[in-house]
């Protein structure tokens, strides 16, 4: 991934590896796939869970795993034309 | 025996009032619209562009109530006198609209400007200090040499800033005409009232067609 990313590109990129993964990763392997360091990493993911774009789940066993909410799939969903929009209007 | 007032001209009341009720509805379908997007991204470009549409929206609603006042005769005198009237309605106009100037200029500068919350303060602030010089000297004419001054000021810094060659965007002719056609129509409610009606029309069927086009260019990307 580039390492220029802005904020909307990272918190795309994020969400989108959750989703790659059937909707249902682990902490670990979202921050190494993330290409964050762990410190900007945590910045993103309690911007995430406080915006609700994803939420924990805590299976039998007590593993935690992250899974995007409808609001997640919504910014999946739009965040192109919502760039497109930025981008036209020079925002 | 004087001129009736020209705002009760009825042709002149009916193009007002239907130029007012476009430019309001767009603003507020601009703003309305892009809604959400600023809520997925919290994005601070899109918070200033829709600001910027919010503030002109409640501009020409009170830009509308203004001229009403201004130019009416002794429909409001007995409940309150009409000047008096108006020029409570000034304070806010000149807040709304110099507001709305700033943030459409500062909605697509705010990524090469270093400090954000001072810049916005200072905009504020600005357009605080020239709602009450316009209220003070009791003109909106002050308001529109100061709105004037600012737009001046806003293209020196776009042009300084502007990148050696880089063509001028469609979308920076846009904002320039929205400031510019705020600035015109505010001069068309001048007492005197300048222009002549023809050029009125122009200016007032011009400005509908700025904002349906960004209506429209928005439409595009935000369903």
């Amino acid at each position: 991934m580039n390492k220029k990313r802005d904020r909307l590109t990272v918190i795309f990129d994020i969400l989108k590896i959750i989703s790659a993964h059937h909707n249902s990763i682990k902490p670990t392997p979202l921050l190494r796939s993330s290409n964050l360091s762990s410190t900007n990493f945590a910045g993103y993911y309690a911007e995430l869970i406080a915006k609700e774009f994803v939420k924990e789940i805590i299976d039998r066993k007590g593993r935690k795993y992250i899974t995007l909410t409808d609001k997640g799939f919504k910014y999946l969903e739009k965040y192109k034309l919502i760039l497109g929009f930025i981008d036209e209007f020079e925002l | 025996m004087p001129p009736p007032p020209p705002f009760f001209n009825p042709v002149v009341l009916i193009s007002e009032l239907a130029f007012t009720m476009l430019a309001v509805i767009f603003c507020f379908l601009i703003y309305f619209k892009t809604k959400e997007s600023y809520e997925l991204t919290k994005y601070e470009g899109i918070k200033y562009f829709r600001g910027a549409f919010l503030f002109f929206g409640l501009s020409y609603i009170l830009r509308f109530i203004f001229s009403l006042m201004h130019f009416s005769q002794a429909g409001f005198e007995f409940i309150f006198p009409r000047e008096m009237f108006a020029l409570l309605f000034i304070l806010p106009l000149g807040y709304f609209s110099t507001i709305g100037i700033f943030y459409l200029i500062f909605g697509s500068a705010w990524k090469s400007v270093g400090n954000n919350k001072i810049i916005i303060i200072i905009g504020h602030v600005v357009a605080v200090l020239l709602s009450i010089v316009a209220f003070i000297t009791r003109s909106q004419r002050m308001l529109l040499f100061l709105q004037c001054a600012l737009l001046v000021i806003a293209v020196i810094l776009n042009f300084v800033m502007h990148k050696k060659g880089k063509k001028l965007s469609q979308i920076k002719v846009l904002y320039f005409l929205i400031a510019i056609l705020w600035l015109i129509n505010l001069l068309i409610i001048d007492n005197q009232r300048p222009l002549p009606l023809e050029a009125e029309f122009f200016f007032q069927v011009l400005s509908v067609a700025v904002f349906i086009i960004i209506y429209h260019k928005i439409s595009k990307w935000v369903k």
